[in-house]
């Protein structure tokens, strides 16, 4: 295979769903007939009690006892509508570590994609994302990243290609993989670099763009927290756009094409009970900024699973955006995520997935 | 003092926005330069310890209250080299609001796109921005859209990328140069692809009012508003209103 091959360079906007490799025929886990307004949580987690066969790191917020298994899940999904949803790692690493998503995507392939993790002291993480992918069929589709390793001190000059995390990147604009990116505070000053430099990788911010602090905890609900102002101060490393007291003023686009945001993460951020009040100024801004066209709903399950509950979450956007319309409500809660990731059980041939 | 030439009338009354090349220079120049590093300094590491903790921006930073840093800062209040023009667009009723002495890393990104700072409903509000570096177009230089101040301008496009604002002029200069704007207007500051920060003041000011009348806010620096016009430029005492002038 040639460069041209396997560096695709698709710019989402144009809809490009020509990727034979996630291309899969529809079996009985899926609909016969994919839905035309398809609902997609483009974030959660399942995890296994720790165990031989489904190996995993605990920790005193994930002890070896504490599950959040995927029949649990796909009851939420029953239960709300919902057709497809990106399973994202947790619990390690390593490639053992991914031993239960990958039976979740193994055996609901039509309705889930996955996100791995790569080990920091991977000697070649590109192999070991191509191991997941292969080991996935083609599902594990992207990897997370938090750390990316610039300079503390945003007046230092970030040298891209000395990055610990440049390999990665690189990787991904080869392979077509897709960034689900949470960066840490310290390194939100790098991130338009990489921007920059790889336009062609598809990049998920995750959870409201937000770049935490190292503030983290885990609440009495078992619920990861993180203290951050809002909206945060990492925003203008990450969006660069002003916002404020006049809303009107977010008078911009944002400059790079293949990165979405997801909507998500709500409870860990706001200091206000459900729906969140304090943060709809934020995600206004957002929305004027990315649209619904490059915004995805997520669920962050299982950490909502109680408090607020599934089917709060699925509302949310419903409070937060009480006025959008209803082709803005079908992209946000599933279209994007569908046309930018790619579902293979959510595409059909009459091309719904193009951008409208 | 500053006095605008009947070209700048034209400019700010047309345009909202015009340059003051060399509005400071020479040895006052070096030493304000000098001034700010030395009191940027020491601020550097705590602003560090914050933006790794995600409550101060990495985009920029500002050196926390600037006017008691040095006694320099203070002068550039009403210094010589723009506050007369600052005096005769206000039509002598021009209040000082606050400073920002900011540094500008590299990034592909701005931290900030193209917007205005006040509604029309506010009163005149303007800014001054005093380059401390050589500035060229790619080294984050201000920008702004000419007319864009204007009551019946615009509508203006959302951009994805800062240069393909129509009719904006991107303000070039060197160290030294002073750049007055109409903050009603469409501004930012373009995209720093240098490898070297870049440095600025910007002073904010206002046509004063009652609303904007607080003497606790700058009364730290009473000792040194000996005159009227100072006290009232720093909002010791309010501005006499246009009629009790007149008469």
């Amino acid at each position: 295979m040639n460069d041209e091959d396997q560096n695709p360079r698709r710019d989402v906007a144009a809809g490009d769903i020509s990727d034979s490799r996630h291309r899969t025929s529809v079996d009985q886990n899926s609909p016969s007939t994919p839905p035309s307004t398809p609902k997609i949580d483009a974030h959660l987690h399942v995890f296994a009690k720790a165990s031989t066969e489904f190996p995993r790191q605990v920790s005193d917020h994930l002890p070896a006892e504490r599950e959040a298994p995927v029949e649990l899940f796909l009851e939420r999904m029953q239960t709300h509508g919902i057709d497809g949803a990106v399973l994202v790692q947790i619990g390690g690493t390593s490639f053992e570590h991914h031993a239960y998503l990958l039976r979740c995507l193994r055996e609901y392939p039509d309705r889930f994609l996955g996100i791995g993790l790569v080990p920091p002291d991977c000697d070649d993480p590109g192999a070991h994302i191509d191991r997941l992918a292969d080991a996935s069929d083609g599902r594990i589709i992207g990897m997370r990243l938090g750390t990316l390793g610039g300079p503390a001190d945003p007046f230092e000059a970030v040298d891209v290609r000395g990055l610990p995390i440049h390999r990665i990147w690189e990787h991904a604009a080869k392979k077509d993989y897709v960034i689900w990116l949470y960066p840490r505070a310290v390194d939100a000053h790098v991130v338009p670099h990489l921007f920059e430099a790889f336009p062609q990788v598809r990049v998920v911010f995750n959870h409201l763009m937000v770049c935490p602090g190292p503030k983290f905890w885990w609440d009495d609900k078992g619920r990861p927290q993180a203290d951050v102002p809002m909206p945060p101060e990492t925003r203008y490393s990450t969006m660069g756009l002003k916002i404020g007291r006049i809303l009107n003023n977010t008078r911009g686009h944002y400059p790079y094409p293949n990165v979405c945001v997801m909507l998500s993460g709500h409870y860990a951020f706001s200091k206000q009970p459900y729906p969140y009040a304090d943060l709809d100024g934020w995600q206004q801004s957002l929305l004027m900024v990315f649209g619904c066209e490059r915004l995805m709903w997520a669920s962050d399950f299982p950490w909502i699973d109680t408090d607020p509950g599934y089917g709060e979450l699925v509302a949310l956007p419903g409070h937060t955006f009480p006025d959008l319309s209803s082709e803005e409500r079908t992209q946000l809660m599933g279209r994007t995520a569908a046309r930018f990731l790619r579902f293979p059980a959510l595409c059909d041939k009459t091309g719904w997935l193009t951008p409208p | 003092m500053s006095s605008p030439t009947s070209d700048q009338w034209r400019q700010w009354r047309d345009e909202g926005v015009l340059s003051l090349p060399g509005a400071i220079g020479g040895q006052s120049l070096r030493d304000l330069q000098h001034a700010f590093d030395t009191a940027a300094a020491p601020a550097r590491p705590e602003w560090l310890e914050a933006v790794a903790a995600g409550t101060r921006p990495a985009a920029f930073f500002d050196i926390p209250t600037p006017l008691a840093a040095d006694p320099m800062f203070l002068d550039l209040v009403d210094h010589r080299g723009w506050y007369g023009h600052l005096q005769a667009f206000t039509e002598g009723r021009v209040t000082f609001i606050k400073t920002q002495f900011r540094t500008v890393p590299p990034s592909p990104l701005s931290y900030v796109g193209w917007h205005f700072d006040v509604p029309r409903s506010n009163p005149l509000h303007l800014k001054v921005q005093i380059y401390l570096d050589d500035v060229s177009h790619d080294e984050g230089a201000f920008a702004y859209v000419p007319g864009s101040h204007l009551q019946d301008s615009g509508p203006y496009p959302l951009v994805a990328q800062l240069d393909a604002m129509p009719g904006h002029r991107v303000c070039e200069g060197d160290a030294g140069t002073a750049i007055l704007f109409n903050s009603y207007g469409l501004h930012t500051s373009m995209v720093n692809r240098s490898r070297r920060t870049r440095r600025s003041i910007i002073l904010i000011y206002e046509v004063g009012t009652a609303a904007t009348f607080d003497p606790d806010d700058f009364a730290a620096f009473a000792d040194r508003c000996t005159t009227a016009e100072r006290r009232q430029l720093f909002r010791l005492e309010p501005r006499p209103e246009p009629d009790t002038v007149s008469a």
